[in-house]
């Protein structure tokens, strides 16, 4: 099998047609992926390769914590898995644990087909889907929240849509002025509780983290094959690390009591737990004005009946700096899959140009989500939904001092501490320092847990 | 004759001869037998998804277990650590609230509703009242997070707009910690009432009516029969739907996991949420697995009160 897998592959990279790639016996793919979103793709692998099944395995969670903790699950109670996606949150787990395989060795064999690949993208993606040297997924959607603008409550107050480079106090006049519009109940911001999103770019533009940032050691193989031309990555290493709790950080506090002044002065509503159903709800209803969402909104807004024109983004409100969240997506490899190397072939197939627009509903007719290549966000792409403003997507991504959301191996341990000390505080339960103080603590316990220190 | 005989004899030595055997001895066995394979299907999926899983579980809250890596026996130091989990007796506490409220408040109003349903004088209008209440038990625990969810919220539900018409301010009905349980006390018991009530319906319409008779020829009407005659009748029917309540009540998990995801803080967190974080999304199997146990423990406990405290009051007569 491995053997018809190889002359197949080879067979791609030549530019044979189908037709002669050779026979090969039927070999079912077990893929933790969206049967609907994936079928066009698997389809036209299959053309190259027409001994290939894919069984889809589909998991669904409130987040990413939820959907990996479901999809290790799965894997312990025997279910084969050669591959499944995974954001930001959890790569560092399934690498970490010995999951995920890492990509290397393929990656470097496959350097001639995959350059152009990197070469489309913002380095800081690759560089999120590193763990310790090693790459372990191919990322292929990303997400960096910016302030999402309703543009019909912005009219309705006067106001123009902000410059790229306004300010907090710029935020909060705009949110004043949305708030309570013309007699009706209208919130000026709102946002949901989670890592993603969330009070997190608050607490990055006041240049301070959940958890201590660290850049890993190695990677250079990545980045001498990849990318030698490019001016940007000599700072660059191989991944992230997250070495201690810094949830107490005088910083952290201050992002905190901002956020909860806000909903103090009327200017948000109560906050909830959630992955912000209710908030595009809201949004959509023209009863909140600012949110932070990604470039996933754009095509979810428009989807839910906001016509294009009626919203629009921009860059985070700066403060002590203008620094971005960003989080990942992509695919993994299982470290004990049987058919690693067809899997392999899949996947490299998957996130070619054509391919990544052949996902149904995904890029297009409207952009569900930013693509990791840069060319397929074009002007093109949003003419049907908006934003105006829909270059400030990428643009985020390149801005230099855009970094990952903390994302280390306890990565759900992390999120529920952090959810649960933000709704203490949010509720008024608890005052930021107390709470924050508690999250600091609890993190701590979590570290020295699962690192032994 | 003598070869019949033989051939019974010859018969009975033989497995099948065993089971055929048409004595009276051999029918007996015959019936058991079939009791017993009747029985089989529900015996091996009580093995395989009840008491197996639930001795593994016991098993694992002796050892640190993430899945990744093979477990690793710890002794009784996740037993250790239930003592100093700072968070566990506010989850408890969390779980006892949900338990008294949403038992005293469905009973009340199951009973209540029997009563009253039995009472209508139109059969059509009892038969929409009872499909009624109970479409709500035929909904999953999602679909009703959710829903309610957008009720309850804070600014724009539906729920605080009419509590403002009648001139009361708005409830932060899930995002404070002091009223959140009392959301999802009000989920659960508009869940679950149907099925309490179909419980009660039934042993309400099976009341001997020569006992009721007879208490109304003795005078008995109203409150007095009531307390004296139908509760007292019911109180086996009680009993078990008590005890079912409570059980559920104790396992609750759909409802909060979606409208709050235990939040604020852990103010809508259950026993059985915590358990499912811990082991499941933080991959402590071993401490998820002794937060099971005492979550079973105090189901027996609570459950064998409830048995002990029923020669008191329940009436088998």
């Amino acid at each position: 099998m491995l053997k018809g897998t190889a002359a197949g592959a080879a067979g791609l990279v030549a530019g044979l047609t189908p037709t002669m790639a050779p026979a090969q016996d039927t070999v079912t793919l077990h893929f933790h992926q969206s049967i609907e979103r994936w079928t066009p793709v698997v389809e036209n692998f299959q053309e190259l390769f027409p001994g290939t099944e894919v069984a889809f395995i589909n998991v669904t969670g409130i987040d990413d914590e939820e959907v990996a903790s479901k999809t290790l699950t799965l894997l312990a109670s025997g279910q084969p898995l050669d591959a499944g996606k995974a954001s930001t949150e959890v790569t560092a787990l399934y690498a970490g644990e010995g999951i995920a395989a890492p990509l290397t060795e393929r990656v470097l064999d496959a350097k001639d087909e995959l350059s152009e690949y990197f070469s489309d993208m913002a380095p800081i993606l690759p560089e999120t889907m590193l763990w310790e040297g090693d790459l372990y997924e191919l990322p292929d959607g990303c997400n960096a929240p910016n302030m999402f603008l309703n543009v019909n409550m912005l009219n309705k107050a006067g106001l123009d849509v902000p410059p790229a480079d306004w300010t907090k106090d710029d935020f909060v006049e705009y949110a004043r002025a949305t708030t309570n519009l013309g007699g009706e109940e209208t919130f000026g911001y709102g946002w949901p509780i989670r890592i993603w999103g969330s009070w997190g770019p608050w607490h990055y533009v006041n240049n301070t983290n959940f958890l201590t940032e660290e850049r890993a050691p190695g990677g250079e193989w990545f980045w001498e094959t990849f990318y030698a031309d490019n001016d940007d990555v000599g700072h660059r290493g191989g991944g992230f690390r997250w070495p201690e709790a810094n949830a107490n950080d005088p910083l952290m506090v201050e992002a905190l009591e901002f956020v909860m002044s806000l909903t103090a002065d009327g200017l948000a509503p109560g906050i909830e737990l959630g992955g912000g159903q209710s908030l595009s709800g809201l949004f959509l209803s023209d009863k909140v004005a600012m949110t932070p969402a990604g470039g996933f909104w754009a095509g979810g807004l428009y989807n839910n009946g906001m016509e294009k024109g009626e919203f629009d983004v921009q860059y985070w409100p700066k403060w002590k700096s203008q620094r971005h969240q960003l989080g990942v997506g992509g695919n993994w490899l299982s470290s004990v899959t049987d058919n690693g190397d067809l899997m392999w072939e899949l996947l490299k197939f998957s996130v070619r140009t054509d391919q990544m627009l052949a996902l149904k509903d995904r890029y297009r007719p409207v952009m569900r989500t930013t693509p990791v290549r840069r060319s397929m966000v074009t002007e093109e792409a949003y003419e049907p939904t908006g934003p105006a403003n829909w270059r400030v997507f990428y643009d985020t991504i390149d801005r230099p001092d855009t970094y990952p959301i903390p994302s280390p191996p306890e990565a759900a341990g992390m999120t529920g501490i952090h959810n649960r000390a933000v709704g203490l505080a949010m509720s008024g339960e608890m005052s930021a320092q107390a709470a924050l103080d508690q999250a600091q603590a609890e993190l701590e316990a979590l570290f020295a847990r699962t690192r032994g220190g | 004759m003598a070869s019949e005989t033989l051939a019974t004899r010859e018969r009975r030595g033989s497995l099948l001869g065993w089971f055929r055997a048409d004595t009276f001895e051999g029918v007996r066995r015959q019936r058991a037998i079939l009791g017993y394979l009747f029985l089989l299907p529900a015996f091996i999926g009580l093995v395989a998804f009840v008491v197996g899983p639930m001795f593994v579980s016991f098993g694992l809250s002796f050892y640190r277990w993430n899945i990744f890596k093979p477990p690793d026996p710890i002794g009784i130091a996740n037993f250790q650590r239930l003592l100093t989990d700072s968070r566990l007796p506010g989850i408890y506490g969390n779980t006892m609230l949900l338990v008294v409220g949403t038992v005293v408040i469905t009973q009340v109003l199951a009973i209540a509703l029997a009563l009253g349903v039995t009472q209508l004088r139109s059969r059509k209008f009892a038969y929409f009242l009872r499909t009624a209440w109970f479409l709500p038990v035929l909904m999953s625990g999602a679909a009703v997070g959710v829903t309610l969810s957008y009720l309850f919220q804070r600014e724009f539900g539906p729920i605080n707009y009419y509590l403002g018409v009648l001139g009361i301010d708005r409830i932060p009905w899930m995002t404070s910690a002091s009223t959140v349980m009392y959301t999802i006390i009000i989920t659960a018991v508009w869940k679950n009432l149907g099925f309490i009530f179909v419980i009660y319906l039934g042993g309400v319409v099976s009341l001997p009516q020569e006992i009721l008779d007879a208490a109304d020829v003795d005078g008995a009407h109203g409150w007095r029969r009531l307390w004296t005659v139908t509760l007292p009748l019911i109180s086996p029917i009680m009993l078990f739907a008590t005890v079912i309540n409570v059980i559920g009540a104790m396992q609750i998990f759909d409802e909060p996991q979606i409208m709050t995801r235990g939040g604020p803080g852990d103010g809508s967190r259950t026993a059985v949420m915590y358990m499912y974080e811990v082991a499941f999304k933080e991959q402590e199997f071993g401490y998820g697995s002794a937060i099971a146990v005492t979550l079973f423990i105090a189901i027996l406990i609570v459950t064998g009160i409830q048995f002990a405290l029923s020669r008191r009051w329940v009436f088998y007569g």
